[in-house]
């Protein structure tokens, strides 16, 4: 953890970033680096939100909630030049998905492997996978320049929105109707109908469409969840799509790296300075109000929260306009996964990985460097779904694990792991409300769960750590603990993310702007809400 | 056939029947080749027990667009009852039912016993979906904007018409259009009440003939659909035809014969003839050899591809775009051959009431648990129930002073799992269920049932020719309307085939909207 700035200073600013997420770092770091003074004020002692690496048990390292990353859009690396501040991605190079009779279905970082895999499974859906990549890549192209644009309002008939239509309009034509037409499908499908009219492999899909349902209220087979799938493609990493990876250190250390970037342009960021209100005369921000009774004032006042803390906790709702504060009320939350992190005394023996006493592939003597998804099927997801629809944590969820110790030996004691386990479905309004039995009754179902794969995680556990919706929204100050600072519903994206015409990072204070993964293109560590919000700042002036 | 044809029609429903005096009437010698022994398509009365008659597929009247009824020289103002639709729902065994006048103010009233908060915004809500229910009005009177369509200025004008009418809409209902459509009507429902029944009732056209639930995205897009042509102030049904389910294809019928068309019927059409890239004719199932320049097949398009085309003059790709197409039939129908009108408490006007649409699904949640069967292929055991008493309306429908309720059921999908089929022991425990459903709401019912019979998708499937039993020919989700619509880049009408169109439900658009692919298929053919 490395120390913050906490330079005093007379208290009068350019701007004022409220929170230090990930987004928030961003958009100072943009601010300072056009010259303005800025301050961030971080609620917890440490800076990067739901981006942190926090030291649960000591000499053990957990990403505590965020724990992967290829989103984090390369424009931002280069202008901030975070490599140098510490920035240091580490490839997860496969993901295997233990199959309920014993074998796996692995994907590799070489394209060639993955395809000679799946074809041990379905020699057809080895040929659709190359074709299916093609696809997405051409997809995420397609999409890559609408995450770097600011959304016009297609209500608007002001030049620059209709400047940004016709950009928009411009760009769907020039990718031609089939591709046009593709994008279409995926933003309206579902990820299991879109994935069934490539695959016929079920483990395949299930694994495929489990990143269509990620942060997101939905099942597999809802409408709406192609898109999510697409927006966890768009990952990217030096440029080589659907690459995931683990920043050295864990999550935090991207934050950190970030915070560096901003502190060298001149950024000053505090911790423990939890912001209570902002200060507004006249339909102008001011400054801000500390929990410790200190006020800070600035003509610029930004927030990285989400929409809900944003217009209803940190202003009065008279200074907003009512038609805003009822879409904010509309605005979806609904966080839908969960978090344990464990710390092991040793490996858990997989049973997928050796077949009497040896590997069984040479290739899977590697398999823990990557991710282990458990999605074996289809149905698993979507009956992992409907205990949530109706209240309940999935009995048997998706889980989506990573051993960070076995890529970056630093995140747990010598011989020793850390492993992080996302899990899906754990809905923060749960019947009878989240207790402490509750989350450790949450625990039990992933633990039992996971036993079914690896037998011995029961004895190689040291520490558990179960974060419920509830947990996270507590800690991070995401509402209802959603990921995503809201879900990635298609009604709640682009010119409608978080409210019809308030999209453009404005908002009706003046003065008062947003950045967060709450407003476009949403989150996913990838810093683009910040980037967009300080360039629109910094080009619209407060 | 004497006289060379100019084009042939397949099917004589209501698609066809617009088709072909569209054609008609712009001097085209058109012919209808109907498989049934009458017309009237889908929407034709059957009778399912000695002298009791009921249209399942036409509980609906749907909306006729008015280019469709100018084009077709058909007057609607004397067709349709402008009597306001109720829509009802009834909690199982409360006796305190639901009724919604078109009335918004009446409405408002009703809903008041239960949540004053929701009869406050009653009205707004019906002006909201009023108004983007009205834009799709506009939208499926046009061929669907596409991006390489090449379209020519007299398709260009209208579509700058439908950017007016857009910009019309107002600022905020123009945001709300595409903010709405992809949501599901669950969070719809959600963000305006907090009374089950009231968002129950208006949950269930955002989930009718659809394999998904209210909680599923696209939802508010189907009840939208269903609301094209409904009048002002109601969430779950259009108007009436004032002679009966069948009067539109009567009339159209007439209209079609004046504008010189024939009309087959007994006439199934085995195979479209292509020759070199072009279609030639149609073969019956007779043998019979048709012939004609321009075919527009009303059929569904899995049916018209598939089934009716020799594949070696279709792209693979298409083909497999084709057998993609989300069919899916999930609704059943049960027809009761009734000795009396059942009894219902509490309804103020029972007899409009109960010859609207009455739902005894009182949950969203109870709406969702009936789908989750369906998605494991597997038919609802307390499914959802809609029902209607049509002989109310129309008496000739049974023998004096007995009755018809026709229900439909969801979720019963066509494709069960574990090789499961639709049997006679399964259709009858379905038709049980049924009545088992509205027995609870109507304590009586069971001992007034002289007869009844079932329609499962597969019976559907055999006695309408619907693909997997889809009275939709094709879900209308998002990713299956408009330009993709029956298939992405196929949305204008014209088939990869020279001379062939695709006129019926399956194509744009789609189902409900009467005659609306019919007249744009032909438009296109006579372009």
């Amino acid at each position: 953890m490395s120390p913050t700035t906490t330079s005093k200073s007379n208290g009068r600013y350019d701007a004022i970033v409220i929170g230090g997420g990930h987004n928030g770092l961003v958009a100072a770091a943009y601010l300072a680096r056009a010259g303005k003074k800025v301050v961030v004020l971080e609620r917890r002692p440490l800076v990067g939100g739901a981006a942190v690496t926090e030291e649960i048990v000591p000499g053990f390292k957990f990403s505590v909630f965020s724990y992967v990353v290829s989103l984090l859009r390369p424009e931002i690396i280069r202008d901030l030049d975070l490599p140098a501040h510490g920035l240091q991605i580490l490839p997860l190079e496969s993901t295997v998905t233990p199959l309920d009779n014993g074998d796996y279905l692995a994907g590799w970082a070489d394209a060639d492997e993955t395809r000679r895999e799946i074809g041990r499974h379905s020699p057809r859906d080895a040929e659709a996978a190359s074709q299916f990549g093609r696809l997405m890549h051409h997809m995420a192209m397609a999409v890559k320049p609408i995450l770097g644009m600011v959304p016009p309002d297609p209500a608007s008939l002001a030049p620059s929105d209709l400047r940004g239509l016709m950009k928009l309009g411009g760009h769907f034509r020039s990718l031609g109707a089939e591709r046009f037409h593709a994008l279409y499908k995926l933003m309206t499908m579902s990820s299991a109908d879109y994935l069934d009219e490539w695959y016929e492999f079920d483990p395949l899909k299930a694994t495929k469409s489990a990143s269509g349902i990620i942060g997101t209220f939905l099942g597999p087979r809802s409408p709406g969840s192609a898109y999510v799938l697409l927006h966890h493609y768009m990952g990217e990493i030096d440029g080589a799509f659907r690459a995931w990876g683990f920043q050295k250190g864990g999550t935090g250390a991207i934050s950190e790296s970030i915070s560096r970037a901003a502190q060298s342009f001149g950024a000053e960021v505090r911790t423990d300075a939890a912001v209570e209100r902002v200060l507004v005369r006249d339909g102008r921000a001011t400054g801000v109000a500390l929990a410790n009774g200190d006020e800070l004032s600035a003509p610029i006042v930004v927030s990285g929260l989400d929409p809900r803390r944003t217009f209803i906790d940190l202003v009065e709702s008279k200074e907003l306009p009512a038609d805003l504060v009822s879409s904010i009320a509309n605005f979806r939350f609904r966080g839908s996964s969960g978090k344990v992190n464990l710390a092991l005394d040793a490996l858990p023996n997989f049973s997928f990985l050796k077949d009497n006493g040896g590997y069984r592939s040479p290739l899977m003597a590697n398999a823990l460097r990557g991710a282990v998804s458990i999605s074996p099927s289809v149905e698993y997801l979507e009956r992992a779904y409907d205990d949530a629809k109706y209240g309940e944590f999935s009995r048997h969820p998706y889980m989506d694990i990573v051993i960070p110790s076995m890529i970056d030996p630093g995140m747990a004691p010598p011989g020793k792991h850390v492993m992080s386990i996302f899990v899906q479905y754990a809905p923060y309004k749960l019947n009878g409300g989240w207790t402490d039995e509750k989350r450790e009754a949450f625990g039990d179902a992933v633990i039992d769960t996971l036993e079914r794969y690896a037998p011995n995680i029961r004895s190689v556990i040291r520490h558990r750590q179960v974060l419920t919706p509830a947990d996270i929204e507590r800690i991070t100050g995401l509402s209802e603990g959603n990921i995503f600072q809201g879900e990635l519903a298609l009604h709640q994206l682009f010119f409608l993310r978080p409210a019809p015409a308030w999209a453009k990072y404005r908002t009706p204070v003046k003065g008062y702007w947003q950045c967060g993964a709450g407003t476009h293109p949403g989150g996913g560590i990838m810093g683009a809400s910040g980037r967009l919000a300080a360039l629109e700042i910094l080009a619209r002036g407060a | 056939m004497t006289k060379t044809l100019d084009a042939i029609v397949i099917g004589g429903g209501s698609n066809g029947l617009a088709a072909a005096t569209t054609l008609g009437r712009a001097g085209r010698r058109v012919l209808v080749l109907e498989a049934a022994e009458s017309i009237g398509g889908v929407g034709r009365p059957i009778e399912f027990h000695p002298g009791f008659r009921a249209a399942p597929l036409g509980l609906d009247a749907g909306w006729l667009p008015p280019a469709v009824a100018r084009a077709m020289g058909m007057g609607i103002g004397d067709l349709v009852d402008t009597e306001p639709a109720v829509g009802v729902t009834i909690a199982s065994g409360a006796s305190d039912p639901l009724a919604l006048p078109c009335n918004p103010r009446d409405a408002a009233d009703r809903i008041r016993h239960h949540s004053a908060k929701d009869a406050e915004r009653w009205p707004e809500f019906v002006a909201r979906l009023r108004a983007l229910a009205g834009f799709l009005e506009a939208l499926y009177e046009l061929p669907p904007p596409d991006l390489d369509a090449g379209l020519s200025f007299g398709e260009v004008a209208p579509l700058l018409g439908l950017g007016r009418k857009f910009r019309s809409l107002g600022r905020d209902d123009m945001t709300e259009l595409l903010r709405v459509l992809p949501m599901s009507v669950q969070d719809l429902v959600d963000e305006w009440f907090e009374y089950e029944p009231l968002k129950a009732a208006i949950a269930a056209a955002g989930v009718r003939d659809i394999r998904q639930g209210p909680r599923s995205g696209g939802t508010s897009f189907v009840l939208l659909h269903h609301l094209v042509g409904a009048p002002a102030g109601s969430v779950n049904a259009r108007g009436w035809w004032r002679d009966g389910p069948d009067a539109f294809s009567v009339t159209a019928e007439a209209l079609a014969r004046k504008a010189g068309v024939a009309i087959r019927t007994g006439a199934y059409v085995d195979r479209i003839i292509v020759r070199d890239d072009a279609v030639t004719g149609v073969v019956l199932a007779n043998g019979d050899e048709i012939n004609a320049p321009v075919v527009i097949s009303t059929v569904d398009p899995a049916r018209t591809m598939l089934g009716m085309i020799d594949p070696v003059w279709l792209d693979p790709e298409f083909l497999h775009a084709i057998r993609q197409i989300k069919m899916r039939g999930c609704t059943a129908f049960v027809m009761y051959a009734l000795d009396a009108v059942p009894e219902v408490t509490g309804l103020p006007d029972p007899k409009a009431a109960l010859a609207s649409m009455v739902t005894l699904t009182p949950t969203t949640e109870a709406l969702e648990r009936s789908y989750d069967a369906a998605k494991y292929g597997r038919v609802s055991e307390h499914p959802h129930v809609e029902f209607t008493i049509p002989s109310l309306r129309w008496p000739r429908l049974a023998p004096e002073g007995k009755h018809v309720l026709v229900a439909r059921a969801q979720y019963a999908p066509y494709t069960l799992a574990d090789g499961a089929t639709w049997d006679g022991p399964r259709s009858s425990s379905l038709t049980d269920c049924v009545t088992s459903v509205i027995a609870r709401a109507i304590p009586r019912f069971a001992n007034q049932i002289l007869g009844c019979a079932v329609m499962t998708p597969v019976d559907l499937e055999r006695k309408f020719g619907l693909t997997e039993g889809a009275v939709t020919q094709g879900e209308i989700t998002l990713d299956q309307i408009l330009f993709m619509r029956p298939v992405a880049g196929w949305g204008r009408h014209a088939m990869p085939v020279d001379g062939l169109y695709l006129g019926g439900a399956g194509a744009h658009p789609g189902p409900g909207i009467l005659g609306g692919a019919g007249w744009l298929a032909a438009k296109r053919a006579l372009r």
